[in-house]
């Protein structure tokens, strides 16, 4: 075989590899499908242990990859009923904290500021706390969370 | 495929010119250190249609920029191999350049007539470097951000133009959306038509004026 025959077999055969490559891109194209994670219920407080007014801050734990998580979420009676906080800011998933003496949720990171019940009143957050659900059942509060 | 091929070109005639190009004596005393252009054109396409590949999942708003890299990486199929392709390539792209511009000056190829042909080059070399400044804010993640803050702030230092230069390529007085915007449109759509144009003159020249002989 001639060298010149031999490196145009070679090129071509480049070529037809390259051409498996279609697979990966096509499969890159094909959209993904969200796997929609579901709510996961944890007991947080019995129903007696409520606040009348104001926020309670209640801690829980959960296991993901072998590892003990521990969480916060806040409870607060506003004015249509109990709901749940996530204190995840919205801006970059810093953990806020209730201030007492400012009547807000503080954000340590970029100073975002929310209200009792969740709503931005200050700093860079695009949207209000996350509101997560609740059930009751016999006398036990329970808030989901998606893990 | 070769059978397809003719039938195709019979009608088109796209190989004979290509011919000329392609199937050309070259001269004596040549070696591999004569291939390091040709490595970074082909490093340059890799970029590019993985940069198309990747325009298709990546939103270049101050909100999405950075979850749509996430989601790239994290959900898409391939999208971290994508991801990775796409910044490998840009990387040994100016590697590869910096290379092929050494053997083109200690080969001495740059002397007349190619003086021109060393405009183009360096033109690409300016070019790529640009492509890979303004890609480099396209995650916009805080290494992103403030690599840019650092990098636009030097126009500023430019005599008597600096803030004016500054407020040019950023858009504003600070790195924000706008300059994301801006940065996204250079790095995908100015940049690489100049790079397309610069790398047809600097073929078109390769071809007029063959390859210098070796040394």
């Amino acid at each position: 075989m001639k060298r010149r025959e031999f490196l145009k077999r070679v090129a071509k055969s480049f070529f037809l590899l390259l051409s498996i490559s279609i697979v990966p891109l096509i499969s890159y194209l094909y959209p993904y499908r969200k796997k929609e994670k579901t709510f996961k219920y944890f007991p947080v407080t019995e129903e007696e242990e409520l606040p009348e007014r104001g926020l309670k801050r209640v801690d829980l734990f959960y296991e993901r990859d072998g590892r003990r998580i521990s969480s916060n979420v806040y409870l607060v009676q506003s004015s249509k009923g109990l709901i749940a906080l996530s204190p995840v800011c919205t801006h970059l998933g810093c953990i806020v904290k209730w201030s007492d003496t400012k009547r807000e949720f503080l954000c340590p990171c970029h100073g975002g500021r929310y209200d009792i019940e969740g709503r931005v009143v200050g700093g860079p957050p695009p949207a209000p706390l996350t509101r997560l659900p609740i059930e009751m059942r016999e006398g036990i509060v329970y808030v989901g969370l998606k893990v | 495929m070769g059978k397809v091929f003719d039938w195709l070109d019979s009608r088109f005639g796209i190989k004979e010119p290509h011919k000329r190009f392609l199937q050309r004596p070259i001269p004596q005393g040549l070696n591999y250190s004569y291939c390091l252009g040709g490595a970074a054109f082909t490093l340059f396409l890799i970029s590019a249609v993985t940069g198309l590949f990747l325009s298709i999942y990546y939103v270049p708003s101050e909100t999405e920029a950075f979850r749509s890299i996430v989601r790239i990486n994290d959900e898409i199929r391939f999208g971290r191999l994508m991801r990775g392709l796409h910044k490998w390539s840009a990387n040994l792209l100016i590697v590869f350049i910096i290379l092929h511009t050494l053997r083109v000056f200690i080969s001495r190829a740059y002397r007349p007539p190619r003086e021109l042909n060393w405009i183009a080059g360096s033109l690409t070399f300016v070019n790529a470097l640009a492509s890979g400044f303004t890609g480099y804010l396209l995650p916009w993640d805080q290494k992103a951000y403030w690599a840019t803050v650092v990098g636009t702030s030097m126009a500023g230092t430019v005599p008597f133009i600096g803030r004016g230069l500054l407020f040019l390529v950023r858009g504003g007085p600070d790195v924000d959306g706008i300059t994301l915007i801006r940065f996204y449109s250079l790095h995908i759509l100015f940049l690489p038509l100049f790079m397309s144009i610069l790398l047809w003159a600097h073929f078109h020249m390769v071809k007029k004026q063959g390859i210098s002989g070796g040394l």
